[in-house]
C-alpha cells in the first residue's frame, strides 16, 4: 500500500481548509459555502446554534461526507488525494457518541490510536504515545476497566486519550465537553491549549461559548450553514452578533481581571426566587 | 497477560491433541492411545524413509492387536477426526470474523442463514450429481450460494453503519426460510437415495468423512483461516463503529467485503461435506471472548483451536451416545447451542433495556 508520511508543518501554516464548501444531506442545505482556514499551532472553536452545520463542517474536514461542491483540503491537497491510512496518519477524530461492540478494556482502547503507524517507523514510540495520552487525558486509573463500565465522562476521555494517541498534528473534536463536569471541562481545553503550544492545530465543536472565549485562538460562527463570522474571540463573540445568530438576546461583558469576553443569555423570569 | 494468552493457546493445542487421540480410539473397535500413536509413528517412520532414503528410528510404539485395527484407523476414523478438526475449525472463526464485521455478537453463520445458504448450493449439486469441479464441485457451490447469502444478510440487516440484533435476528429467520424452501425443493426432486442423504446432512453429520472429502476442505480452511488472521487487527478497530475505525486508517467497505468472502469459504468448506452444525460459531467465540477478551489476534486462532475441539467431542457423543447409532451431529450442537443462544439474547436485550 501507497503511505505517504506526513511532514510536521510549522506553526502558522494552514493545515487543513475547506473553500466555498456545499453540503447537501437527505436533500437538506447543511452547509452553503463555507470557506475556513485551519492553522498549526492554533485552537479552532466552532460554534453555533443546532442545526447550523458545525459538526457537518467537522465532518467534511475528517473526510466522512460527500461534497457537493467546494473542496476539503488535508495539508495542501483534497480529501479523496490521501488515503485512509494516510489521513489517519494527518488528523485524529474524537466524536461525540463513543459506542463499543465488544468488552474492549481503556488501555486497549487507547492502544488503537496507534493503528496508523503499524508497519513504520513511529511504532517504535508506541508505549510512550499511549502512556502520554493516557496521562494527559486522566484515565489512566480506570485504564484497566471495560468501556462498557465507564460513565458519559470517563468514555468522552477515554476517546480523546484514543485521538491523542494517534499523534497526527491535526486533532478534530466534536464536542469533546458535553459530557464532561466543570472541572474536566476545562481540562480538556487546557490540554487543546497544551496541544496548539506544540504545534498542533485543534478544530473545538463546542456549545459553551465562555469555554471558546477562554480558550481558542479563533472562532468560527455557524449560522445557517453559512459561516457569521471568524476571528479571534474578543472581535467575533460580540453580543449583536450572538445575539442575532442564536435569535436569543444575549450579553456580553469583558472580565474584570482578564478582559476576556464573557457571555451570558439574557434570563426572562430569572430573579431572586422564595 | 501475555503468559495467559500462550496458556490459553497453548492448553486448547493439547486439549485438541487429547480429544483427537480419544476420538480416534473411541468406537465399535476399541483401540488404546498407545496403538494408535504407535500407528501413527509407524506410518510416520514409512513415509519420512520413503520421502528421504535414509533409515529412520521412529517406528516405535506398538501396532493395534486387532487386525481391522490399523485399517479402522486410517479408513474411518482419521478422516472423520481431521474433518472434524477443519469443520469445526471453520465454523468457529467463522463465527468470530462474522460477529466481528457486524458488530454484533450474536451473527453465526446458522443463526443468520449463512449455513443453510451455502446448503442450497450443495443440496443442489447433490440432487443433480454435477461434478463440474469434480471432488471441489461440492464446496465451490456451497461457497457461491453462501456467499451470496452473506452479502444478502449484510445488506438487509445493516442500516445506518449499524446492525441491530433485532434486525438481524429478524433477517436470520427470513433468510432461513427462503433456504429453508430451496433446500425443501431440491429434496423434493431428488431420487430416494440423494434424499436421503440430504436429509441427514441438513441435521450435519460427519459420518461420510474421507480422505477425498478431507482433501477438498483443507484447502478451503487453511485460506480461510490464513486470510481471517491476517484480518485481525483491523477487526478490533471495527469495534469502535465505522467512522471511528475509518478515522484510524481502515477502508472499512473493502475490509467487510472481503471478511464476506472469508466467512463465505469458511462456512462453505465446512458445510460441504457435514451438512449445518449450528451454533459452533456463536458458543466458542464467546466462551473464548469470556476467558481471554475481545481482542481478535487472539479471539480468532484461540476460536479455530476451541472449535475443533468442540466439534470432536461433539461428534465423539454423537456416535457413541446411543450404541451402535450415529447421530446427527447438528442434534448435539444444537441442544448445547440453542439453550446458549436464548440466554445471550436475554442478556443482550436486558443491556440494551428491552427492544420495544
Amino acid at each position: 500500500m501507497r503511505r505517504r508520511l506526513p511532514a510536521r508543518l510549522d506553526p502558522g501554516t494552514t493545515i487543513a481548509a475547506v473553500r466555498e464548501l456545499h453540503i447537501r444531506l437527505g436533500g437538506t442545505k447543511i452547509l452553503d459555502g463555507v470557506t475556513l482556514d485551519v492553522t498549526a499551532g492554533q485552537v479552532l472553536a466552532l460554534v453555533g446554534p443546532n442545526g447550523a452545520g458545525k459538526s457537518t463542517l467537522l465532518s467534511a474536514l475528517c473526510g466522512d461526507l460527500p461534497i457537493d461542491s467546494g473542496q476539503a483540503l488535508l495539508y495542501q491537497e483534497p480529501l479523496a488525494h490521501w488515503s485512509a491510512v494516510e489521513m489517519a496518519m494527518r488528523r485524529a477524530v474524537m466524536l461525540q457518541q463513543a459506542t463499543i461492540s465488544f468488552p474492549f478494556t481503556v488501555a486497549q482502547i487507547v492502544e488503537m490510536g496507534r493503528a496508523p503507524w503499524s508497519g513504520t517507523g513511529r511504532a517504535d514510540a508506541d508505549e510512550q504515545a499511549i502512556r502520554t495520552a493516557m496521562t494527559l487525558a486522566d484515565v489512566i486509573p480506570f485504564s484497566e476497566r471495560v468501556f462498557s463500565s465507564l460513565s458519559g465522562g470517563e468514555r468522552a476521555r477515554v476517546s480523546l486519550a484514543r485521538a491523542l494517541a494517534q499523534q497526527s498534528q491535526l486533532l478534530l473534536l466534536d464536542e469533546p465537553t458535553a459530557a464532561l463536569d466543570l472541572h474536566h471541562q476545562e481540562d480538556v481545553l487546557q490540554l487543546a491549549r497544551r496541544q496548539a503550544a506544540t504545534g498542533d492545530a485543534v478544530v473545538i465543536v463546542l456549545h459553551d461559548l465562555n469555554l471558546a472565549a477562554g480558550y481558542a485562538d479563533q472562532v468560527a460562527i455557524l449560522s445557517n450553514g453559512q459561516l457569521a463570522a471568524c476571528g479571534p474571540p474578543a472581535e467575533v463573540l460580540t453580543a449583536e452578533l450572538l445575539s442575532d445568530v442564536y435569535q436569543h438576546k444575549v450579553e456580553v461583558w469583558p472580565h474584570p481581571a482578564t478582559g476576556e469576553p464573557v457571555i451570558l443569555p439574557q434570563r426572562q423570569g430569572a430573579g431572586p426566587r422564595r | 497477560m501475555r503468559l495467559r494468552k500462550a496458556g490459553l493457546v497453548g492448553g486448547l493445542v493439547v486439549v485438541l491433541l487429547v480429544m483427537a487421540v480419544v476420538a480416534a480410539g473411541v468406537g465399535q473397535l476399541p483401540i488404546p492411545a498407545s496403538e494408535i500413536l504407535g500407528s501413527v509413528m509407524h506410518r510416520l517412520d514409512r513415509g519420512l524413509e520413503g520421502l528421504l532414503h535414509v533409515r529412520l528410528p521412529l517406528d516405535v510404539g506398538p501396532m493395534p492387536r486387532h487386525p481391522q485395527g490399523d485399517n479402522a484407523l486410517w479408513k474411518v476414523r482419521f478422516p472423520r477426526v481431521t474433518l472434524a478438526v477443519l469443520v469445526g475449525a471453520s465454523l468457529a472463526a467463522a463465527g468470530a470474523l462474522m460477529q466481528g464485521i457486524f458488530g454484533n455478537p450474536l451473527a453465526e453463520p446458522s443463526v443468520v442463514g449463512v449455513s443453510s445458504g451455502a446448503a442450497v448450493g450443495a443440496s443442489l449439486v447433490i440432487v443433480t450429481g454435477a461434478t463440474f469441479l469434480g471432488n471441489w464441485t461440492i464446496a465451490a457451490a456451497a461457497f457461491v450460494t453462501g456467499l451470496i447469502t452473506t452479502l444478502l444478510v449484510h445488506a438487509l440487516s445493516r442500516a445506518g453503519g449499524k446492525t441491530e440484533v433485532v434486525t438481524l435476528v429478524l433477517t436470520g429467520i427470513a433468510v432461513n426460510a427462503l433456504t429453508f424452501t430451496l433446500i425443501s425443493f431440491a429434496t423434493f426432486i431428488a431420487n430416494t437415495s440423494a434424499r436421503e442423504q440430504l436429509v441427514f446432512w441438513q441435521l450435519g453429520s460427519l459420518n461420510g468423512a474421507t480422505w477425498q472429502a478431507v482433501a477438498a476442505v483443507l484447502p478451503f480452511t487453511i485460506v480461510g483461516l490464513a486470510a481471517a488472521f491476517a484480518l485481525s487487527h483491523k477487526l478490533d478497530l471495527l469495534s469502535l463503529g465505522d467512522r471511528s475505525a475509518a478515522h484510524l486508517g481502515v477502508d472499512v467497505e473493502r475490509l467487510r467485503l472481503f471478511a464476506i468472502v472469508v466467512v463465505a469459504l469458511l462456512v462453505g468448506a465446512s458445510v460441504a461435506f457435514s451438512g449445518i452444525i449450528g451454533f459452533v460459531g456463536l458458543v466458542v467465540p464467546h466462551l473464548i471472548r469470556m476467558i481471554a477478551g475481545p481482542g481478535h489476534r487472539l479471539l480468532l486462532p484461540a476460536s479455530a483451536l476451541g472449535g475443533a475441539v468442540l466439534v470432536i467431542t461433539a461428534d465423539l457423543i454423537a456416535r457413541t451416545l446411543i450404541r451402535n447409532a450415529d447421530l446427527p451431529i447438528g442434534m448435539i450442537t444444537s441442544l448445547v447451542g440453542a439453550p446458549f443462544f436464548f440466554w445471550l439474547l436475554r442478556r443482550t436485550r436486558t443491556r440494551q433495556g428491552g427492544w420495544g
